[in-house]
């Protein structure tokens, strides 16, 4: 009885230790179908272009070209694209931030009248994505002279819905009595909202800064419709445009191409293995609403 | 007596008066923010409808309001065809893109619920794409697929399978485009997903097991339904940013080949700043908008009555 029973359990074990290696091989599969971009974009940054149009691609360079990278910077002008997007990314965060806090300090703990149905506004901006209302807003930035200057590029993007949304949900936790005791003690708005709240909810700030930081420092759209030259194109342009350079010759320069392309994902790669856990929270919130 | 009531009804007026700043403080904090979205989104909207009147050519100084001229190039004239076929293709799309990020996220956040170090360090490189610069990654694969020398059609060649044109053939364009959203999305809908299974109190697998229930039969009658709210969150905004698609078409297609990937903000963008004609994209601006939040709106009611909440 005993014996079967030893049996039976030693059987169950290795039934799981099987399945436990089959997880982790399949999830290793996986992972290195997600990982292979990124590795081949490096590779390929590293190979000579004989190497780049074999017949049979190499896995690993044959020599390490790293002149690929030097000459990449030759053809755009990296430098000015990573000023331009530190610059608008920088500019665009620091108002969002401000805006955001007053907003959220306004629609959360004030007390004007239509507080609530003003809302409705903040709520309605987040429905009406900029894909939408380019173009007026083009014409708009057009009359001001604002194509390619950073105010094109800042301005339409300072305030962000989304942000006041996550702020003011977060603000509405923090007690009342904090807020009292503040007051009591002679301080105003402004140091309750970036001595008291702030502080209290530094994850909820941490989080909607650092998505979005991310998402302007790759933002797109709406650069590509305010810049018309290399003057303040940003790096999320570069690439696309560096790759334009080679003219009817990208094949053969695949390489350099590929070392733009390293070039400008790795500020975000490092970003991300750092901060991840902030990006982490940030979704479980937002998928619990 | 009176003297103290003057005093009384000074005092009060006077906490009338400081509520009423007080409140005019409050007002003010929220005004930059109320004041910029006045100024950039609702303005913005009206703007479109009234630029859809005229005949505006963003080459020119002077246009005209020429009544729904714009409106009948949509509905009746040569826009209609070019109308149908953007939305054909950007709901195509979107309904891949959905299917990726729900059924592929949930598959592999079936596969990667386990607690190691190792998984965790795998999940994070599932998930990282999604920060990448679309416009970057789509250079990146366009090198994968590249039909002569990319490595996926050598992969193929190795399998004895037929290279394919990828992005240069009108039959292959919007799947390549996908292959690349596939990438980006798939992590992301395992992340919130392994997010929201760990909300699932044990109690309820521990139960069907004493039931009998094998690993499937708990996945499909408790982990699934328990996740609908998730998955209703996912759809609505999965739905919403990929009928914005625009980035990957931009710089992998161009729209093309012979318009196979001409979806809804591309074409927009061409019309205004390609053609120059500023009148007609705001009539399709106009129109995308509503169908947008008509079919948000519609998605949100008809799943709403499907969701279970763990109450």
């Amino acid at each position: 009885m005993s014996e079967a029973n030893q049996g039976a359990n030693a059987r169950a074990r290795r039934a799981r230790a099987v399945g436990a290696l089959l997880q982790y091989a399949a999830a290793a599969a996986v992972t290195l179908v997600a990982v292979f971009p990124i590795y081949w974009m490096i590779i390929s940054s590293l190979k000579s272009s004989e190497e780049l149009l074999r017949p049979v691609p190499t896995l690993w360079p044959a020599a390490f070209n790293w002149r690929n990278y030097p000459d990449a910077l030759k053809m755009a002008p990296f430098g000015r694209y990573f000023l331009n997007t530190i610059v608008m990314t920088g500019g665009i965060l620091s108002l969002q931030l401000l805006a955001g806090c007053f907003a959220a300090y306004g629609f959360a703990k004030g007390s004007f009248r239509g507080r609530d149905s003003l809302f409705v506004l903040v709520l309605g901006a987040l429905m009406i994505p900029i894909q939408i209302t380019f173009v007026p807003i083009y014409c708009m930035v057009a009359k001001l002279h604002w194509i390619n200057t950073f105010a094109g590029l800042i301005v339409p993007q300072a305030v962000s819905a989304y942000m006041i949304f996550m702020l003011r949900q977060s603000f509405k936790a923090v007690d009342d009595s904090f807020l009292e005791a503040a007051r009591l003690e002679g301080m105003g708005r402004v140091g309750i909202i970036f001595k008291i709240l702030a502080p209290m909810c530094k994850p909820t700030l941490m989080t909607v800064g650092i998505i979005s930081f991310i998402d302007h420092w790759n933002a797109y759209f709406w650069p590509k419709m305010v810049t018309t030259t290399p003057l303040r194109r940003t790096i999320a342009q570069g690439v696309y445009e560096l790759k334009r350079s080679y003219a009817g010759l990208e094949t053969m320069n695949q390489n350099q191409i590929m070392a733009g392309a390293v070039m400008a994902v790795l500020p975000i790669i490092i970003l991300f293995a750092l901060l991840q856990k902030y990006l982490l929270s940030g979704f479980s919130k937002a998928a619990s609403k | 007596m009176s003297e103290n009531a003057a005093g009384k009804r000074g005092a009060r007026a006077r906490a009338a008066r400081y509520r009423s700043r007080e409140r005019a403080k409050d007002f003010l904090c929220v005004a930059p923010a109320l004041a910029f979205f006045l100024a950039f989104v609702y303005y913005p909207v009206v703007e479109l409808f009234r630029i859809g009147f005229t005949n505006w050519n963003l080459i020119k100084d002077k246009y005209d309001y020429v009544g729904f001229k714009n409106w009948k190039w949509l509905f009746q004239g040569s826009g209609c065809e070019k109308l149908l076929a953007s939305l054909r293709i950007t709901f195509t799309y979107t309904f891949w893109e959905i299917l990726i990020t729900l059924a592929g996220g949930i598959l592999l956040a079936a596969l990667f619920n386990r607690e190691s170090r190792a998984f965790s360090a795998m999940r994070s490189v599932l998930f990282m794409p999604r920060y990448i610069a679309i416009s970057t990654s789509a250079i990146v694969f366009m090198w994968i697929l590249n039909d002569q020398y990319g490595i996926l059609n050598y992969v193929l060649k190795l399998f004895g399978a037929a290279p394919l044109a990828w992005l240069n053939s009108e039959k292959t364009a919007l799947a390549s485009v996908l292959v690349l959203t596939g990438w980006r999305v798939v992590g992301y809908g395992m992340m919130i997903y392994l997010s929201a299974m760990k909300g699932i109190s044990p109690e309820y697998y521990e139960a069907a097991k004493i039931d009998g229930a094998g690993p499937f039969q708990r996945f499909r009658y408790i982990t699934l339904p328990l996740l609908s709210p998730t998955t209703l969150f996912l759809f609505v905004t999965t739905f919403i940013a990929s009928m914005k698609v625009f980035q990957s078409v931009d710089v992998m297609t161009g729209g093309g080949p012979y318009q196979s990937t001409n979806v809804t903000v591309f074409w927009i963008y061409e019309l205004a700043f390609v053609d120059f004609r500023v009148d007609r994209a705001a009539v399709v601006s106009c129109l995308f908008f509503v169908i947008l939040l008509a079919s948000t709106a519609a998605t949100m009611r008809i799943s709403s009555k499907n969701v279970h909440y763990e109450s």
